[in-house]
């Protein structure tokens, strides 16, 4: 008998059973779906992670200040004394190997124009944040280093803000209230996209001097910056710069050589790649636990087919009598179990498909199918049909054609 | 296998036993049988169950291998043989004949009667299964039902469907247990009329059955009680 016989076979004796065939194959089809969808989901999350660090870029740095330890009594974060426009100015002058260095100040605020609101994170920073960050604008303008710190109010919006407030208006010049005192638009950011689950569009930005003055409470300093951000010269060793700036930083902060550091480096692109391998990990975690109701499907295949082949007995003896050899009756008990694990497959992926894509219409996730996975949902079910239906097939080649046809 | 000359017996035993083993009991099933069958003949075995028939029915059909002595169907001694060696044999030398039909359900006649074909690893024969199939449904008379499915058959047309089956690998033998069983009188009678023309045509037909007025329509009885063949006669001397 031919491939092509044993599917012909198959397909008849399948159709006998319809309903059957119908509810054992729901166990693969579950199966199958929810690997699909489990590592949709997990793909999705390590991929947003991965878009994220392509849009950081690898060489950036974040200082913001640790916490401090005092008489044994932790404290929180950030309660180690501000970092300050003077930290600023000595990394910019002090550390060779940064090619761009802005104070960042960060709050929340409503911007208002007319009788439309939209509250948004403000920004206060330096006009070198465009070089810090890469982030050019779109239209209009930046301020530049004397209006940073002069303290006027100009405001650049990102694409986000820009596109809710104004629609398809130009809001270059226009006047938007920030915490009711009025910014005149000067630029609009270009599109940096999502990354964690945040629009980085979502922004606005002023400079630094009129955020800490109007925007953004809190000022223990005169000129104190919430975070330094920096951006290293592709051209020096990331690691050699951080220290660099830790030491640079110690020695203003005058922390002895025992203390530990009050403030904190950080490489936010190695912190990502840890989040994507906990996103990985969880994302295999994920499958995993699917793959099990695979597994409880292929039990399913198996039991059914069992059954089957003792329900048939009387026509395994027959197709024995009449010349079937044992190859013959394990080839067609195994082509019906493939063959109602590949169909189950083949709708778990498709239902595996569409239920990841409303996932990730309904639930604004990024779903990220893998065209591995789909080759694997696949590879997977015909495994499960081969290893589950063996033991059945097995069983029905191995009868005895005189007491199969004698089978009541 | 070397196919028999054709004046050689179809179905030769000698000194056949065979003994099954229940635990410490030993079963005799067939005690030292021996007997010919030649070609064209139309044989009856007969015999109470229990009386070895089935154990002998078995082993002409190569379902069953012997303790001792030998088996050749068709020049082929069958005591040596594996499983596979035993079913490659069943598909090219022997037709089988059923009590309950043994069609397979809701699969149409034409199918059911191309299954032999389906095992048979000959190209030649699967090439052209679909004209030999239909040749021997028109032989039986069912040349009208070829696509039907057994539900929609008489018993009689059920059978038929089954010895078409029987023939369509062109078998040394037909071997029929009960064939008229699960059928009236007068379908009966049709069945054994089918078997007659066959036989007048060379085909050899072995019939099991334990009905006195079946067995009459042999040309040949063959006996058997307690694992012995006790009578081996022309029917003819009946003279009925």
């Amino acid at each position: 008998m031919n491939i092509l016989e044993f599917i012909r076979t198959a397909m008849v004796a399948l159709r006998l059973n319809m309903l059957r065939s119908v509810l054992t194959t729901l166990g693969i089809i579950i199966g199958v779906a929810s690997v699909i969808v489990m590592s949709a989901i997990g793909g999705g999350a390590s991929k947003q992670i991965q878009d994220q660090i392509a849009s950081l870029g690898t060489n950036q740095l974040t200082i913001f200040p640790g916490s401090t330890n005092v008489g044994g009594r932790q404290g929180g974060f950030g309660s180690a004394p501000p970092l300050s426009e003077k930290d600023v100015r000595a990394l910019r002058e002090g550390v060779t190997g940064i090619a761009a260095v802005s104070g960042n100040l960060e709050g929340n605020t409503n911007v208002v124009v007319g009788n439309a609101n939209w509250v948004t994170r403000v920004n206060g920073v330096s006009a070198e944040i465009q070089n810090v960050r890469d982030w050019p604008v779109k239209s209009g303008r930046f301020f530049d280093a004397i209006e940073a710190s002069s303290g006027q109010k100009l405001v650049v919006l990102g694409a986000t803000v820009a596109r809710e407030l104004f629609g398809g208006a130009d809001p270059l010049g226009a006047t938007v209230r920030l915490n009711n005192a009025p910014f005149t638009v000067i630029g609009v950011l270009s599109e940096k996209g999502q990354a964690g689950g945040r629009d980085q569009d979502d922004i606005v930005m002023v400079p630094l001097a009129t955020a800490r003055s109007r925007l953004v409470g809190r000022v223990n300093v005169p000129d104190q910056v919430g975070q330094i951000l920096v951006k290293v010269d592709d051209r020096y060793d990331i690691a050699d710069v951080t220290q660099d700036i830790e030491r640079t930083l110690r020695e203003r902060r005058r922390i002895t050589a025992d203390a530990p550091n009050n403030f904190i480096i950080r490489n936010f692109a190695d912190i990502l790649q840890t989040r994507n391998q906990t996103a990985r990990t969880l994302g295999l975690l994920l499958a995993a636990t699917a793959a099990i109701s695979l597994v409880v499907g292929g039990i399913g295949i198996m039991n059914i087919m069992l059954v089957s082949v003792t329900e048939r007995t009387r026509e395994i003896g027959l197709r024995m009598a009449i010349g079937a050899r044992g190859s013959d009756i394990l080839g067609q008990f195994l082509t019906e179990a493939v063959l109602l694990c590949m169909v189950g497959g083949m709708i778990g992926l498709v239902l595996g498909v569409g239920i990841s894509w409303i996932i990730a219409a309904l639930l604004a996730w990024p779903m990220h199918i893998s065209p591995w996975v789909v080759l694997i949902a696949i590879f997977a079910s015909a495994a499960v049909g081969i290893l589950f239906g063996f033991v059945p097939a097995r069983r029905a080649s191995a009868l005895n054609p005189i007491e199969a046809l004698r089978y009541e | 296998m070397t196919p028999a000359a054709p004046d050689a017996p179809v179905v030769s035993a000698q000194h056949l036993t065979k003994t099954y083993q229940l635990g410490d009991f030993a079963v005799h099933a067939l005690r030292d049988v021996s007997f010919q069958i030649q070609r064209g003949e139309f044989v009856a075995i007969m015999g109470p169950s229990g009386s070895g028939k089935s154990t002998l029915m078995n082993m002409i059909g190569a379902l069953d291998t012997p303790t001792s002595g030998d088996l050749s169907i068709d020049g082929i001694a069958i005591g040596s043989l594996d499983r596979d060696e035993l079913a490659k044999l069943r598909n090219r030398t022997i037709g089988f004949v059923f009590q309950q039909f043994n069609l397979l359900a809701r699969t149409t006649a034409l199918e059911n009667v191309k299954l032999p074909l389906v095992y048979s690893r000959n190209p030649e024969w699967q090439a052209k299964a679909d004209d030999l199939a239909r040749q021997r449904l028109r032989e039986v008379g069912l040349g009208d039902r070829m696509g039907h499915v057994p539900s929609q058959l008489s018993g009689g047309q059920q059978q038929r469907v089954a010895i078409a089956r029987a023939l369509v690998n062109s078998p040394s033998l037909i071997l029929a247990d009960e064939p008229t069983g699960a059928l009236d009188t007068e379908t009966s009678l049709e069945i054994m009329n089918l078997f007659k023309r066959l036989t007048e045509s060379g085909m050899t037909v072995i019939i099991v059955t334990h009905e006195p007025d079946v067995a009459a329509h042999a040309k040949r009885l063959l006996r058997v009680r307690d694992g012995r063949i006790v009578e081996d006669r022309a029917t003819a001397e009946l003279a009925l």
